[in-house]
């Protein structure tokens, strides 16, 4: 299927290239033009000149009235004129007679030549005319002509016709020689455009590649210097990523900090009424412990706000998963479990680092829950259809295990969160929740050994 | 056993101090992490309740400095952040247990609890020498099966005799434990209160080491 062509979506280079390859060639094609034209009238120039002698050398002749040689009575010495319909004429006519008399060179064959003026062609110096006729072999030729007035009162027309080809076939050869130079000129530039394109661009080339790695998450800044004319738009790009982060960072200390401003004096009212048993103690208790549900709930979606839009972060898996073994050893001392895991090297997630503790923590916090002796924590790495990368924790523990009907329910829950009961759950709609967040996937299963198995699908760098 | 209570809220920091002293322990309390800090280091707690958002010093700090300068009393940690992150970072520090705020004082106490016993390297929550018992849920002594009444400072004597059988145990140890910081410390009434404890118990399990101090061991089987 062919794209629909958009000129506002032709790249830089294509743009650049484009138009400098247009700029040259109308150049080119109006240097050639005006550089055949200039040529052609010297050409001309040049052939007239040429035809002059002859007119001025029978003049000569005329006025001496040397003519003594039939083949060449005026002595102009090149045999064309003797050649039968060679291209190559003269004429002589009386002028100012009743009637004209006419001599002409054998090579007319009987033929006349006509008169230029008679074609309506300007004359220069008053007497001088040239021009292009038909000559009797159909042949086009180029006519000088001259009229000269002796001082006896004789009046003569000079005329002296040669092979236009002749003409032709210098501007032929030099419009082919013209052509083919400025044709390579053309594909010289061509080249060096694209050089000086791709040059030119390749600073923008590196910065895009730059933001692609920050949007992989596989870097964090735009580094590297630029050229005083884009350096400020890769200053631009950091400054907005630290005004993200910055604002990701605010958003979620003013939340923790709304928790403890509300969680402490929750604490407070709940204590105070935890040893009487009288109807407004009942009601403290149980408004209180509303409020705690929705304080708790309502955070959680306010983190998740936070969340949003977040781009150029990765975080290593190995340490985030140390850290919550680590903690949850210490949590389950008393139930004596063994956490093993099993992590492909050099994962990352794309995404926030408390963000995939959380997922983790509340996995790995729900297996321990449930274990006997045992969770496993794995992690390995796939790549999607879309050829985007993915990692897949695997959390299972030798627990009771869910049957499949209570497992699609608690994965639901994630999906209608606005329906949901807060504070109620095994944490895992959070989980859930959360994986939609980044684009991933939570799914239940049961472990080999009928324990719960939880795959969490997330994005990698 | 004595306790320390680190929070800054006025009203939470009472509600621990009075339900803690209910429950038989000596509790020293403080508002911010400086005073808290302090106290940590230079006092001897059998365990610490710790509050994270804390003024002057945070929680975490407090924590890490107490572990680094080899404190390893335990300790449970109280704070309104309840995401793993901040769990983690926690117990990365040094924390021992974790609650999240709003919560129930009982739930701390019997957190508390476990965090005591097996920092004195006890499974279970009934404490047993010979024919005597304590119940550190609910508080409750028994010789034998029949429960005996005890004072409360009686009570903590006996609750840290108890976590610590057949260790020596000296005066100034059960002063630095029984009592919080604000009381009248005469190592005198300490032996007011074992010949009393002795005399309710109807056994003889304390047994005096001259010059050392006290050790609980049940009494030798009655030999032939």
């Amino acid at each position: 299927m062919m794209s629909r062509f958009s000129l506002s979506r032709l790249s830089i280079g294509s743009r650049l290239f484009i138009s400098a390859i247009l700029c040259s060639l109308i150049i080119l094609f109006g240097a050639g033009l005006v550089l055949s034209a200039i040529y052609r009238r010297a050409s001309e120039r040049a052939f007239d000149e040429r035809l002059q002698v002859y007119v001025q050398s029978v003049a000569a002749n005329l006025a001496s009235k040397n003519v003594s040689n039939v083949f060449d009575p005026y002595g102009l010495g090149d045999p064309r004129f003797t050649l039968p319909l060679s291209g190559w004429y003269w004429q002589i006519r009386t002028e100012g007679l009743a009637k004209p008399e006419v001599t002409s060179s054998i090579s007319l064959f009987g033929g006349r030549l006509p008169k230029l003026e008679t074609l309506n062609v300007p004359a220069h110096d008053g007497t001088a005319r040239e021009g292009y006729i038909i000559g009797p072999d159909e042949r086009r030729l180029r006519l000088v002509e001259r009229a000269i007035e002796f001082p006896d009162g004789s009046r003569f027309l000079v005329q002296i016709a040669g092979n236009a080809d002749e003409i032709e076939l210098t501007i032929q050869s030099f419009a082919k020689a013209l052509w083919t130079s400025f044709g390579l000129l053309a594909l010289a530039l061509s080249v060096t455009t694209i050089f000086q394109v791709r040059f030119g661009l390749l600073p923008l080339s590196r910065l895009s590649n730059e933001i692609g790695a920050i949007r992989r998450g596989s870097s964090d800044h735009v580094s590297g210097r630029f050229p005083d004319d884009i350096s400020p738009v890769a200053d631009e790009i950091n400054l907005l990523l630290d005004v993200n982060r910055d604002i990701l960072a605010r958003a979620r200390t003013q939340v923790g900090n709304l928790a403890h401003a509300l969680k402490t004096p929750l604490s407070v009212l709940i204590n105070e009424v935890s040893d009487e048993d009288t109807p407004l103690a009942n009601k403290v208790r149980e408004q209180t412990g509303i409020m705690r549900d929705q304080v708790n709930w309502h955070l959680d979606r306010a983190r998740a706000a936070a969340r949003a839009g977040v781009i150029g972060v990765a975080t290593d898996i190995a340490p985030a998963v140390a850290g919550l073994e680590r903690t949850f050893l210490k949590i389950y001392t008393d139930k004596n479990l063994t956490i093993e895991s099993d992590l492909a090297p050099d994962l990352k997630f794309r995404g926030e680092k408390q963000d995939l503790e959380e997922m983790l923590g509340n996995l790995v916090d729900n297996a321990c829950k449930w274990a006997r002796r045992q969770v496993i924590i794995k992690a390995s790495a796939f790549t999607g259809s879309n050829a985007h990368p993915f990692i897949v924790f695997d959390v299972s523990d030798d627990g009771p295990g869910l049957p499949p009907e209570k497992r699609t329910e608690v994965i639901k829950r994630g999906e209608r969160l606005d329906e949901t009961v807060p504070g109620t759950g095994l944490g895992l709609s959070i989980v859930a929740d959360l994986a939609k967040l980044y684009g991933g996937e939570l799914t239940l299963d049961s472990a080999e050994n009928g324990g719960l198995r939880a795959l969490l699908r997330l994005p990698a760098v | 056993m004595r306790l320390l209570v680190v929070e800054d809220d006025k009203d939470l920091n009472r509600q621990l101090v009075k339900a803690l002293s209910q429950a038989g322990y000596a509790v020293d309390s403080a508002l911010d992490g400086e005073e808290g800090q302090f106290l940590g280091e230079t006092e001897p707690y059998d365990a610490v309740i710790l509050d994270l958002g804390l003024p002057k010093i945070d929680g975490v700090k407090v924590l890490e400095s107490w572990r680094e300068a080899g404190r390893v009393m335990p300790v449970l940690v109280l704070t309104a952040r309840d995401a793993w992150s901040d769990k983690v970072k926690s117990f990365d520090a040094g924390a021992d247990d974790y609650v999240t705020k709003p919560f129930h004082i009982e739930e701390i106490l019997a957190r508390l609890r476990a965090l005591v016993r097996r920092a004195s390297g006890h499974a279970s929550s009934d404490l047993v020498c010979g024919p005597v018992r304590v119940d550190t849920r609910s508080g409750r002594v028994l010789v034998d099966g029949e429960a005996i009444r005890l004072t409360s400072h009686e009570y903590r004597l006996m609750s840290y005799l108890m976590h610590h059988v057949g260790r020596i145990i000296s005066r100034t140890e059960l002063v630095e434990h029984l009592y919080d910081q604000d009381f009248d410390r005469d190592s005198n009434t300490i032996e007011v209160f074992v010949g009393r404890l002795r005399k309710k118990l109807g056994i003889d399990v304390i047994k005096t080491i001259r010059g050392l101090g006290y050790v609980l061991e049940p009494p030798a089987p009655p030999s032939a």
